[in-house]
């Protein structure tokens, strides 16, 4: 005990030992406080600033969504410009011996109802306009523009080619649509002078095209898959539709399949589900598919949904950027996209996500089986907005030729 | 601060030591402040050089002059004309169709819209004229060199008119608006960088169509096709112009010459490739496709092959009058039916 | 240690000021969103088949958030658009991920929109990439002689499969495929939806 009470006293005697260590209050120095209010007014700085930029491209979308759904109230010569003059040119004379004028033309002159339907169905075959008779193959604009769009359209084109004052309403545009919904594109103008009673003149007679028909053996690689591969359809879709990056088929030119399916085979595109897929095709196998899927007829499933910029997207389309070399989509794959066998495919209406990775594919040499490397060295002049801008621009496109969009509808519910 | 090092660790309890440690914070409490307000002004744009996305020219056409761009055509009557202008130019054989007896534009070759340097740019060729050509041995105007470009290269003899648009059209009227437009700012009366089709140097072997063949075969048949006949679209509207035969330039037009098809393919083609070629593959392609037969020259009149030779193309480098493969070139190829675009 | 007090009251204060701002102002912002009309809800099958993706630990290679193309390149990997928070309705918790060891999934189903390629893929990744570093789940197939009737036989690349016998997917396969096949966001986006837009300025300005 004694002992103890001693080391207390001893203990109590050295007071550092029962030092308690705190901290005085010490002023801070003033370049820290500074350094934090002025990392404070950084941060609230930079808040605002990506609050503006967020509300700006809030509104940009809005407004853009505006126009693609017909919101806003316009006139129909923007989308007079931008969805019927690279056809029909920007005068409403056509082009000679391939597209007909729509200035003094027969159709346009009964008004914007006729007009609006022929916007809805679209044609395939031959038609006589004034004193000349053209191929006739128009896509349909039903699955790529609202009603009100397609109503200012057709109120347009009739007032500016034709003598109709009319004026064709959203509400009439969607019972004109739910009237053709199923029917196809028309026969020619055979069928629309026959299915609409008007006086349209003499028009040529409507020569069905021979169907294509599919071996079994063929349609079960197409639909259920063979021995060791999966079935064409489960990701291209029962109409060749295809979705995402998976390209659409329905279109393509026999010739550009094939080479395709080939040009897997031998590495130049590497795809490596594609390549188990070509591995046990024969070339007659290849031939036939590649004939199937040619003659197939759908409307445009896909959408502009990457984000890039519509306008750049229509003026490389259209123009090029001859600055860097890069010529318009259109002066080779037609003049709106629909393509030019065999080495040129149809662009129009092939979904944004495919063309913007087959872009860059090219760009980073995953894809090498361009005719002179064209589109491997466009695209490496090609900036990813870029990509993106004309891989939207032509998602926004109607396919060609038309097609009839209940069958799309079905494919929706499709698992 | 200038003590000896030596005195400071001599002298730990030094107070200067202490000072410098303090100023030192100061320092680069301050730096750090004036980095922060520095980005946050350069960040917010108060400082410029933040604008560096604008457009550059690139190397295609850096250097040249630069004609405006479409949407600065002015909204007025003038601007009317110059996009009428622009539309025949684009679309000749709508727009001026009963002048025109081919599948051509003037677009084809006058690349982008007649903007391209080395693809005969519009904006070069408008300060030229008017000028003497040994073509025609006369002063020419701009009006008669395009009606030269309706009789030769979109071959109005076969055209629905029969010939060019006639002095004074507004066809020319409106070309010209154009021309104009797009030569703003540009110097007249002199000779522009870019201008024309440039030209090719000569080389040691000459030009053969035998070599051409295999140049056109790798380099040209997958656009204008193995025949040189050009591609169509599903609605038989030319994506690809036709390089010879019926639907193509006859034989008085520019192109025919070897050397003039040279030096555009070696400048312009492959489309989105200028250079691609060497020049001794310029020169063999050229030669190829001018070697096939093509619509007769339309001054021949009642000639004969010789006679026109001798008047019109003495001296040029083309195969007109001459033997190839055992065909004499110049003969013309048949006259269509009926006039080209003519009601069917 | 003294003053305890003031430190416990700043030290509290800091994280109500950041459960406030981390997580209820986003609640009530995001709760201010409805399901987009291109979503639907998981059926009972998706649902299993989330929670054997769960359970597998896909989300530590896979992420499901495809980002803006400012922060990465995920449109012209073809991932899809960039996410945007109504994607994750009916995902409770989400399965965001963090590490991107394999593809982004959030499109999954659009991209490989192929129940065959999924079941064999998860047979065996490397039957299809032969450089697949994804490990193979054989143990959600059986082998069998023959198929029984309703079984789904899996079709395999030639020298992958098994020498006698099918593959046949197990109920747990079945599942997983069915809910990677209903990951598709490829729906647009809501113009006026949550999204990240920091540091993209609108076009036009510099």
């Amino acid at each position: 005990m004694t002992a103890d009470k001693k080391q207390e006293a001893e203990r109590s005697s050295r007071i550092d030992e029962t030092f308690e260590p705190y901290e005085l209050h010490g002023k801070m120095p003033w370049p820290l406080i500074a350094f934090a209010v002025g990392l404070g007014l950084w941060g609230v700085a930079t808040l605002f600033e990506t609050r503006e930029d967020v509300v700006g491209a809030q509104a940009e979308r809005v407004a853009r969504s505006h126009t693609e759904t017909g919101v806003a109230t316009e006139p129909g010569a923007p989308l007079f410009l931008a969805r019927c003059s690279t056809c029909h040119q920007p005068d409403g004379l056509g082009v000679r011996g391939a597209i007909p004028p729509l200035a003094g033309s027969a159709f346009v002159a009964h008004g914007p109802e006729l007009v609006a339907t022929i916007l809805l169905r679209g044609i395939d075959g031959p038609i006589r306009v004034g004193d000349h008779v053209f191929n006739g193959h128009m896509p349909s604009f039903s699955s790529v523009l609202a009603d009100v769009e397609i109503g200012e359209l057709a109120t347009y084109v009739a007032r500016r080619f034709g003598t109709s004052s009319d004026s064709l309403n959203a509400p009439d545009v969607a019972m004109l649509r739910d009237r053709v919904a199923g029917s196809g594109s028309f026969k020619g103008g055979a069928e629309i002078a026959s299915s609409t009673d008007l006086d349209l003149g003499h028009q040529p007679a409507f020569v069905p095209a021979t169907a294509v028909s599919l071996t079994p053996e063929v349609s079960a690689l197409v639909f259920t898959g063979r021995g060791e591969q999966w079935a064409c359809a489960s990701c291209h879709g029962d109409l060749g539709q295809g979705k995402e990056n998976t390209p659409r088929l329905a279109g393509l030119s026999a010739d550009y399949i094939v080479k395709q399916l080939g040009d897997f085979a031998a590495g130049r595109r590497l795809n490596e589900s594609m390549r188990l897929i070509v591995a046990s095709l024969s070339d007659e196998e290849k031939r036939q598919l590649g004939d199937y899927y040619a003659a197939l007829r759908v409307p445009s499933n896909a959408r502009p949904d990457l984000g890039g910029s519509l306008a750049r997207g229509e003026a490389l389309a259209l123009h090029g950027d001859w600055s860097r070399n890069v010529p318009a989509c259109f002066s080779c794959h037609g003049p709106s996209g629909f393509g030019v066998a065999p080495e040129f495919p149809p662009i129009a209406a092939q979904h944004a996500a495919y063309t913007a990775s087959q872009l860059a594919a090219w760009a980073g040499g995953r894809r090498n089986n361009s005719p002179l490397d064209l589109m491997g060295r466009i695209s490496r002049e090609l900036s990813d907005a870029d990509r993106r801008a004309v891989a939207d621009y032509l998602a926004s496109l109607p396919p060609v030729p038309a097609g009839d969009d209940t069958q799309i509808a079905e494919i929706g519910e499709h698992p | 601060m200038t003590e000896p090092a030596e005195s400071l660790a001599a002298k730990p309890a030094d107070p200067q030591r202490g000072r410098i440690a303090r100023w030192w914070i100061h320092a680069a409490g301050a730096g750090i402040i004036a980095a922060a307000l520095g980005a946050l002004a350069y960040e917010s744009g108060i400082i410029p050089g933040r604008q560096t996305s604008q457009q550059v020219a690139g190397p295609a056409t850096a250097g040249f002059f630069q004609p405006p761009a479409d949407d600065q055509i002015p909204d007025d009557e003038f601007g009317a004309a110059i996009r009428r202008g622009q539309a025949i130019f684009m679309n000749t054989s709508t727009n001026a169709s009963q002048y025109v007896g081919n599948g051509l534009s003037c677009s084809n070759c006058h690349l982008g819209a007649g903007r391209q340097p080395f693809s005969a740019p519009m904006w070069a060729a408008w300060g030229q004229y008017p000028r003497y050509r040994s073509k025609n041995n006369q002063i020419n105007t701009m009006e008669d060199r395009v009606q030269g470009c309706f009789t030769f290269s979109m071959n109005a003899q076969h055209s629905v008119a029969g010939g060019p648009p006639p002095h004074g059209d507004d066809i020319y009227r409106d070309l010209q608006s154009y021309f104009y437009w797009l030569a703003s700012g540009a110097p007249n009366n002199e000779l522009m960088s870019g201008a024309g089709f440039g030209r090719v140097a000569r080389t040691e072997l000459g030009y053969s169509p035998e070599r051409g063949a295999q140049v056109f075969a790798a380099n040209c048949a997958v656009c204008h096709g193995a025949e040189g006949q050009g591609q169509m679209d599903i609605n038989d509207r030319y994506v690809f112009p036709p390089l010879w035969g019926p639907n193509s330039y006859n034989w008085g037009a520019g192109m025919a010459r070897i050397d003039t098809a040279a030096a555009f393919i070696k400048h312009n083609m492959p489309l989105s490739q200028p250079g691609r070629l060497t020049d001794q593959e310029a020169w063999d392609v050229a030669a190829y496709i001018n070697s096939f037969e093509r619509p007769k020259d339309a001054r021949q009149q009642g000639r004969t092959i010789e006679e026109t030779r001798r008047l019109y193309h003495d001296g040029d480098e083309i195969y007109y009058g001459q033997v190839v493969n055992g065909v004499l070139l110049g003969v013309g190829t048949p006259d269509p039916v009926r006039p080209v675009g003519a009601v069917d | 240690m003294n003053r305890y007090l003031p430190l416990s009251i700043i030290a509290l204060g800091i994280l109500a000021f950041a459960t406030l701002l981390l997580v209820i102002a986003p609640g009530i912002q995001i709760g201010r969103h409805d399901a987009p009309p291109g979503l639907e809800p998981y059926t009972e099958q998706q649902l299993r088949g989330r929670q054997v993706y769960v359970s597998l630990g896909c989300v530590y290679c896979h992420s499901q958030q495809p980002r803006s193309p400012d922060q990465a390149p995920d449109g012209a990997r073809g991932w899809g658009r960039p996410a945007i928070a109504a994607d994750y309705t009916y995902d409770a918790p989400h399965q965001l991920g963090t590490m991107r060891t394999g593809p982004d999934l959030l499109n999954v189903g659009a991209r490989l929109p192929s129940r065959d390629w999924h079941l064999a893929h998860l047979y065996q990744p490397r039957a299809i990439f032969d450089w697949s570093i994804m490990p193979a789940y054989p143990f959600l197939f059986e082998v069998k002689g023959a198929p029984d009737p309703g079984d789904v036989v899996v079709s395999m690349p030639s020298g992958f499969g098994p020498e006698a016998g099918v593959i046949v997917a197990k109920q747990d396969a079945l599942d997983l495929t069915a809910y990677l096949l209903s990951l598709d966001r490829t729906y647009p986006a809501p113009a006026d939806a949550i999204r990240d837009d920091g540091y993209r300025r609108p076009e036009g300005t510099p």
